[in-house]
This record gives C-alpha cells, structure tokens and sequence, in this order.
C-alpha cells in the first residue's frame, strides 16, 4: 500500500482485500444478514408499528467475514514502501539517575536510519500521558522503572533496530526502590515523583455516621484482602504505523481505544497544527483497557519526521508484560458491622493502590473504587479512605472495570461470611441489604431502574437446586461448592462529562454511512451502533457501514472504555437515526411535493401515500441533494461530582448483576475447577445477544484466570514471569463451556432502546464468586486473589484461617 | 549465510534463499504477504501462529525454513475455496466465535486438522484438539461451539 492509498481507501480501510473481493464479502454479509433476520422473523414474529426490527437480532458481526479469512488489517500486518522497523532501548534498573547516553556505536550499525533519545525532546513535549502528562516519551534524565524507554531505533529490518539497540551505553547510578504502598506511604529518603513525592492521590469519602453505625451493629467483621496485580493479556501486542502523507498530514495507524487522545497529543508533541495529524484506528486485537496508554505512537512519529520514511513498531510480548500498564495490585482492610437480622449499619474501608512508576489511569481506577465502595448496597454509614501510591514498578493503568472486580472481591467475600455468620442464605442477605429503585447512593444519586433483585431472582432457583443436588457431595478428597456475588457498576466516566456523537449519511446509490465516535476494539460494537443507527433510520441494518476509529471523521466521543459505547454512542446512533430519518423524508415529501408527514421511511423501504418505494429508488429520486441529508446525534448526559466530596451524580446509569457458580476442588492438590457459571445480568435491553453472551463468556474466562492462577510475578522491581509459559491465561480446557447467560428483562429508560451495557461487568463478581464457592466447598475463606493451588493448600493446612477454628 | 529452500504453501512453491534461524512466521508474513497468521508470544504457546505442516498443526513461530524445506503448508487463507468460506470458516461467523479475531486463524487451523484426522470428534476430543491456542476475548465458548456445529458436513 502506498501512503496516499491511505487518504480515501478504496472500500473498507480494515480488510486486506481487492474492490472486487471486498465486494463479494459486502455481497455475502447482505446475504448472511438478510437470512438472518428471515429466521429471526419466523421464530419472533413482530409488529412494525411497535415492535423493535432490528434490536435484540442476532446480527453476525460486519467484521468477522474479513477475519476469518485471515484478512483482516491489524496494524502488524501493514507494509509500506521504503519502511524503517523501530525498537527501544529499555531500562535495565527500576529506579536509578541516568548518567549519560552514548548512541555513537548504534548510529553506525547496519540498517540503522535513525534514533532518537529524550534529550532531543524539547522538554514542554517530553511529558505524556493521558490524564496527567508526566511520563516521559523517552527518559531522560531519570528511570523509575525497569522496562521504561530510554531511546527508540529504527532499521531497515527490525532485526537491525534489535541489535543496535544492544549497542547503547546507557549509563546508569542506581537509586534505592520503593515497591510497596506501605514503603511509600512511610518517611522515606526515596523521591519517585517531583511533583507528588511517592503519593498519587489520597481521597477520603462517607456518609452518615460510622461510629454509631457500629455501635447499632450486633455484628462486627473486619478482614484484609490482597490482590495480586494482572495482566490484561490481549493477544495483539501494542502495534502502529506512522508516516507523512502526501498533503503533509502526520498518519499513525495504530490499534488503540482512543484515536482522539493520540490525535491530540501527538499534535502537541509534534508541534504541528490538529489538522496536520490524523490517528486512523486499526483492527485491534483485544484491549481491556490496555491500549489508552501511549506505547509507540509518539516515538514512532518523532521518528517518521526526523527520517521521513514510514516507520512501523510492534511490541514483543516481553515488552508488553514489562512496559505496558497493569492492573492495580491491591490491598483493601474492611470493617463490616450488621444487625443480627442481617442489614448492614457500617462499612469502612481502607484501600491501598499500587500505581507503579506513572499516574496513567491511577485517579481515575480510584474514583472508581472509591465510589463504588459497598455498591450494590444500601450502607447508611460509609467510610472510604484510598490511597494510591508511586512504587518502582510498571505503571498501573485501566482495566476491565477500573478496579471495582477487587473492591467487589473484598465486598462480596465478607458479605458471605456475614450471611453464614447469621445463619442468613446468601441470597437473602443480598436481598435485605440490594440496591432498589429510589435508593440513594452513596454520592447521594437517586437511583432509577435498578435491576439487581431481578438478578437474584433469576438465580435464587437455580442456587437452591443445585445446593439440594449437591448436599454432602464428597468423593476421596474431591469437593465441590457453590458461590454467590453481585455487582452494581456506573456506565461511563466517573463524574465527568463524557459525550459521544454520530453522524448518519446516505449517498444516491443507497450506501448509508454511521459516523461513530468511539471505536470497535474488538467486542463488536461497530455491529451494535449499525444496529441501533437502522432501527432509528428505518432502513435495513446491512445497508449501513460504519466509520469509527478516525480521528478526522469523527468527533472525540472519548474512549471505548468503561462500558460506555452501547449506552452512549448508542444513544448518539439512536438520535442520528432518527434525525436521518425525519430529513430523508422530508426530502422525499418535497420531491414528490406532498406533507412530510405522508411520508414513512419504514421496513428499508419509503411510502409515501399508498405508493411503496424501496430505498435506493428513493435515494435516486432525491438525487445530488442526498448530500444536504446529515442526521446528526449527540448524547450528553448531565453528570457531575464534587471531587472533594465525591458528592453528586457520578453516572447516567448503572447495570447490575448475580453470579453463581459451582466449583469442583481437590484438596490434596489444592485446584479448584469452574463446573458451571449461572450470569444473570441486568444490562437493559439488549441489542445482540450473539455479542453480548460473548461479552459474558469472555468475562467469566478471565474472571476465573483472576481468580484462579493469573499473578504478575515482581521481585525487586523486575517482573519474572513476562511470557505466557510463566503466566498462566485460560485455556479451553480450563474454561468450563458451562456458562449459561441469562440477561432479565429490565428496561433503561435513559438508554438506547432500554439498554444499558455489558462490556466489563460479567468478570467483576467471578473472581468473588470461586472464593465464596471455595468457602462453601472446604471451610476457608480465601482473602487473597490468584487462589492458586499453593495459596489454597496453605489455606486449608492452617487452622487458624480455618473457618472451623474460629 | 543463507541457504535455499523450497516451501510448499497453499499449494504453491516458493524457493527462497533463508537464514538458517529465519522462522515460517516471518517468511510467511513478510516475505509471502500471508499476513492471516498471526505472531505473539514467539514461543509456541499461544497458538496465534499455527499453520498446518502435512496436515499436523504446528507453531510457526517455532518452526525454522530448513525444517520445512519441501514440506506442505497450509494457511488461513488456504480455507476459502473459489470465494466461499468453508464449513468451519461460516461456523465462526454466524456462531460469533470471532471477536477481536486475533487468535481466530490459529484457531481455524487446528480445528481443520482436528475433523480432516477425526472427522466426528466429540466435545472432550474438540476441547483437547483446541486447549493450545489462547483467546482473551470468547472464553472459548462459542468457538467449541462453531467447531462442533460443522462435525459430520
């Protein structure tokens, strides 16, 4: 591909493919979906006046043709003419002062077309980040974690870059460490930060009062949890392309969540105006989280304008458990109190973050944590005290759900506990204590459509099948057990505005085109707004192409993060829809000079009067004056909080769920194995239920890779385990197939044909959920995430732990 | 020093001048534009790269030219016959066994080579034909569920 190829790509930017072999996979998707929709026609037959056409249909993924033939465009599989392939120079130490930087023997390496140190960055362009710019592109004068870049090569092939990078001196005067949060909250001579010292935010949030909350307790628990940090695992590793295109505009194709973020950042970087950068999204190969950060966006770019070649980096998988962020290792200490009859009068809470080198996500995981302390419940007297702290380690970032799957992990544990204390089922404590309609959070927002006890409604039978089935279940030194948690989570960013938008075209040949803010980065969401954009047009879903993921084709609609595309760009689409549609028909009326409202753009077809037209015909007869049809949708919910006080009204919405499942262990071995996982989920309406049971099943996988086995390994600063033969992900094997999704019939009133979102949540109650089962199963209450066979033995060879015992 | 060596790919044969330490993947990828094998851990443990040598599933990222030299490989894109998706290719689509579609031709290929040797296998002989190739996105579910869907056509 050449670089002007990149300006207006021939067909879709995301397949490799010819125009005619694009074509033909345009041709059997129409098919593939009309056949669909047939068969979905037949089994749920609906009204047109009043029924959703589209919604809630198993619409295949407008992507999956291209990926399954091994076509599709992820940003390592895209070549240029005259291209320079980059790799860093990393740091050897997790904390130390850098001396000097000697590139001479690099520079005239074979291969070697370029490099670039952070001394070359003039300093106002130095720093990065996407909340806070206080990480260096390239260090410079200072390494605060072993892995951070310290200078970028490029080659003619990438093996050159590789071995010029050894050629580097770097040398270093290594610095005491601080790698624990208690070591950074202490005194220290250690000083990671300039500006924050070793401290990245200390929030302090309640309500009511927590010392008569405890005194009216009849019960009163207190425990630590500790969760080990993870690894988001995508299987695409951190991968971009940036050149100069013909009309001097900085491209960079990379697989990112957030093309605006880069946009912007590498305008500033850069020095060149916005309208001379342009972020293109490509096929991104899983994220969770994990591509918000910049990774090779800035290097490579700095470096495309110093060679003036196009300049490709890919990440190995070493660099990405070294070098990209993680989530949060944690520690949380609870105090619990309760009447005996089971409603909880008291919670406070002490959570200990540890953010690593850099604030990337850190205050926004915290929030985050922060508010949703004792969600999904009801606590009248609430004390939260969070402190995330700067260590040597590699940055914390995002990861699916913020930080909240830990919170929830401690909360629903001693929430087990207490129900079994009480002698209450774990259903109904939940029940005593769940969120409902009108209750207020503890940001004081009035809550609406709370779908929680439907959740557990829908599991209630299930639990107590299975718990008579299983009663005095015992085979040599097998068990098994059943565990309960919940969750209630907040769509969206935390207290901040966060607006998406959508644009809705059509051309005369009948193409329509959604323009979406936030990008698809791999769960399929491009599908969903199609879905949403032609059930408010009135026109057939396969008719529509989206364009997302381009930072000059769309607005900034934020990220796709925090569950937030369905129920935002959702609401956008919805609202773009329905704007196209009421211009479209206007335009007809005018052509055919009747009233607009004779006019009906219904079923993918126009009727006006008793006349019937199908759409393209309509788009003919309007002609060249289709291009004044904009449908335009904008969706800007008012939310907002006091960052003092966390008070007011963090989210627009939030979804809920109950998770139950059934565990088989050993207790010679100390394994546990996931049998079967119930997921009721209270995601509003739901738009694809194809997508969003994968959602669920993914979720639950790495629920259970959380739970059970997944640890980054750090030993004075180093990670020991950074390849997948130390750390261990699920397989299939490992993975029951026993997941059944169950999704109760909870409209949003806010949400985009009632839905809510999905994305994040199904993990957050699994992890909780194994250490419930674990408990029910051998009588030990698991406080420590992985529960791996060496924790659990240990568990079950300490009687002091021992539930027995206490 | 390089040596030469015939690669058998997709039915074609390409005579290559290779390091002795140059790897499938990177021929694949970068010298025969068959982007549709995927590269990540570079050590043969997740599946991202698995092509078919004599029918047998193998990582290519583990496999070196001279150990393929005069061997029959085949890749992702070696399933589409004449434009149209095989049964399994299909499967996927419509059982939403695809998501970010990463590991989704490591995954094709080793479920090809599993029903051309065992053409009915059941669920434990899928799960354990599958249990070498990761996938963060699916939880594995509906993959079985695709391959199973196509036992017996």
């Amino acid at each position: 591909m050449t670089l002007g190829d990149w300006k207006e790509p021939e067909g879709e930017k995301f397949a490799l493919g010819t125009v005619k072999e694009q074509t033909h996979w345009q041709e059997e998707y129409h098919r593939l979906v009309r056949e669909t929709v047939e068969q979905e026609r037949a089994l749920h037959p609906t009204e047109v006046e009043t029924d959703p056409q589209t919604i809630g249909m198993r619409i295949p993924r407008n992507d999956a043709l291209y990926k399954v033939r091994g076509r599709a465009r992820y940003a390592g599989n895209i070549e240029m003419e005259g291209m320079l392939y980059g790799r860093f120079v990393r740091s050897q130490y997790p904390h130390a002062r850098i001396l000097s930087v000697d590139t001479s023997k690099a520079k005239t390496a074979p291969g070697v077309k370029g490099i670039l140190t952070g001394a070359e960055i003039p300093d106002d362009r130095l720093l990065v980040g996407p909340i806070s710019d206080d990480t260096p592109i390239l260090a410079k004068e200072k390494v605060r974690f072993a892995g951070e870049p310290i200078v970028a090569i490029v080659a003619e092939t990438e093996q050159q870059a590789e071995d010029a990078c050894l050629l580097v001196d770097v040398e270093y005067e290594p610095l005491d460490t601080i790698l624990t949060p208690e070591e950074a909250i202490a005194e220290s001579s250690v000083t990671i930060d300039p500006v924050d010292g070793n401290i990245i935010t200390d929030l302090h949030h309640g309500q009511g009062d927590i010392e008569a909350g405890f005194a009216e307790a009849d019960i009163i628990l207190e425990n630590d949890y500790e969760i080990e940090p993870v690894d988001h695992c995508f299987l695409e590793s951190p991968a971009g392309v940036a050149f100069i295109d013909p009309d001097d505009v900085l491209t960079v194709l990379v697989c990112t969540q957030y093309p605006h973020y880069h946009h912007k950042q590498l305008a500033r970087v850069t020095g060149r105006p916005m309208d001379k950068v342009r972020v293109v999204q490509t096929v991104v190969g899983g994220a969770f989280g994990g591509k918000m950060d910049n990774t090779v966006e800035c290097a490579s770019a700095l470096l495309t304008m110093k060679t003036g070649r196009p300049i490709k980096m890919v990440f190995t998988r070493e660099e990405v458990f070294t070098a990209t962020t993680k989530r949060h290792a944690m520690k949380i200490h609870q105090r619990l109190g309760a009447t005996k009859d089971g409603r909880i009068t008291a919670l406070d809470v002490r959570n200990l973050f540890d953010g690593g080198a850099y604030r990337s996500y850190s205050m926004i995981c915290s929030g985050r944590c922060v508010i949703h302390a004792g969600m999904p419940y009801r606590i009248p007297n609430l004390k939260v005290h969070h402190t995330a702290v700067f260590t040597n380690h590699v940055p914390s970032g995002a990861m699916r759900s913020f930080g909240v799957v830990k919170v929830a992990f401690a909360m629903e544990c001693q929430l087990n506990e207490l129900a079994d204390k009480l002698g209450i089922s774990p259903i109904e404590i939940r029940r005593i204590n769940g969120l409902v309609d009108e209750d207020l959070t503890s940001t004081g927002q009035t809550l609406t459509d709370v779908g929680l006890l439907k959740s557990l409604d829908a599991i209630e039978p299930l639990y107590e099948q299975r718990k008579a089935e299983l009663a005095g279940y015992s085979n040599g030194t097998r068990r098994k057990g059943l565990g309960i948690a919940c969750l209630g989570y907040g769509i969206g960013y935390s207290g901040v505005r966060n607006p998406s938008t959508a644009r809705v075209r059509a051309d005369v040949k009948g193409v329509v085109t959604a323009f979406c803010g936030t990008p698809d980065i791999g769960t399929g969401s491009d599908t969903s707004l199609a879905m949403v954009a032609a059930e408010s047009a009135g026109i057939a879903v396969d008719r529509i192409r989206v364009v997302s993921g381009d930072s000059t084709k769309t607005d900034d609609s934020g990220p796709t993060s925090a569950s937030r595309t369905t129920y935002f760009s959702g609401n956008a689409a919805h609202i773009a829809g329905m704007d196209f549609k009421a211009q479209f028909e206007a335009a007809v009326a005018g052509k055919r000079d009747v009233p607009a409202e004779e006019v009906r753009l219904q079923e993918d077809a126009v009727i006006v009067r008793n006349e019937r037209m199908n759409f393209e015909d309509a788009c003919q007869l309007i002609g060249d004056d289709i291009e004044q049809i904009g449908g335009y949708g904008k969706f800007d919910p008012d939310i907002a909080v006091d960052i003092l006080t966390f008070k007011g009204n963090p989210y627009p919405t939030y979804v809920f769920a109950t998770h139950l499942v059934e565990i088989e262990m050993d207790t010679e071995l100390g394994s546990v194995d996931l049998v079967k996982a119930w997921c009721a989920h209270d995601a509003g309406t739901i738009v694809n239920p194809t997508g969003a049971e994968g959602q669920v099943e993914g979720g639950v996988a790495m629920g259970v890779g959380q739970a059970l086995w997944e640890r980054v390994v750090r030993e004075g600063g180093y990670i020991m385990n950074p390849h997948y033969r130390d750390y261990l992900l699920p397989s299939a094997k490992d993975v029951t197939q026993e997941i059944e999704s169950i999704f109760v019939e909870n409209h949003d009133r806010t949400g985009p044909y009632g839905a809510k979102g999905l994305a994040e949540v199904s993990l957050i109650p699994i992890p909780a959920a194994m250490a419930n089962a674990v408990t029910d199963a051998v009588d030990v209450r698991p406080n420590h995430l992985p529960m791996d066979s060496e924790f659990v033995l240990d568990l079950l060879n300490d009687t002091s732990t021992n539930v027995a015992g206490e | 020093m390089t040596m030469d060596v015939t690669l058998n790919v997709n039915g074609q044969e390409h005579k290559l001048a290779v390091e002795p330490t140059e790897t499938v993947v990177n021929i694949l990828r970068n010298r025969l534009e068959l982007t549709g094998t995927h590269k990540d851990c570079s050590m043969g443990v997740c599946g991202a790269c698995t092509v078919l040598m004599n029918g047998r599933p193998v990582s290519s990222c583990l496999l070196l030219a001279p150990q393929a030299d005069g061997q029959e490989i085949r890749t992702v894109e070696s399933l589409e016959h004449d434009g149209k998706l095989s049964p399994l290719q299909e499967a996927f689509l419509t059982f939403g066994a695809v998501q970010c579609g990463y590991c989704t031709p490591g995954f094709l290929m080793t479920a090809t080579a599993l029903l051309e040797e065992n053409p009915k296998p059941d669920r434990g002989e899928v799960i354990e034909a599958l249990k070498g190739n990761l996938c963060r996105c699916t939880g594995y579910k509906k993959i079985i569920e695709a391959v199973e869907s196509v036992v017996g056509q």
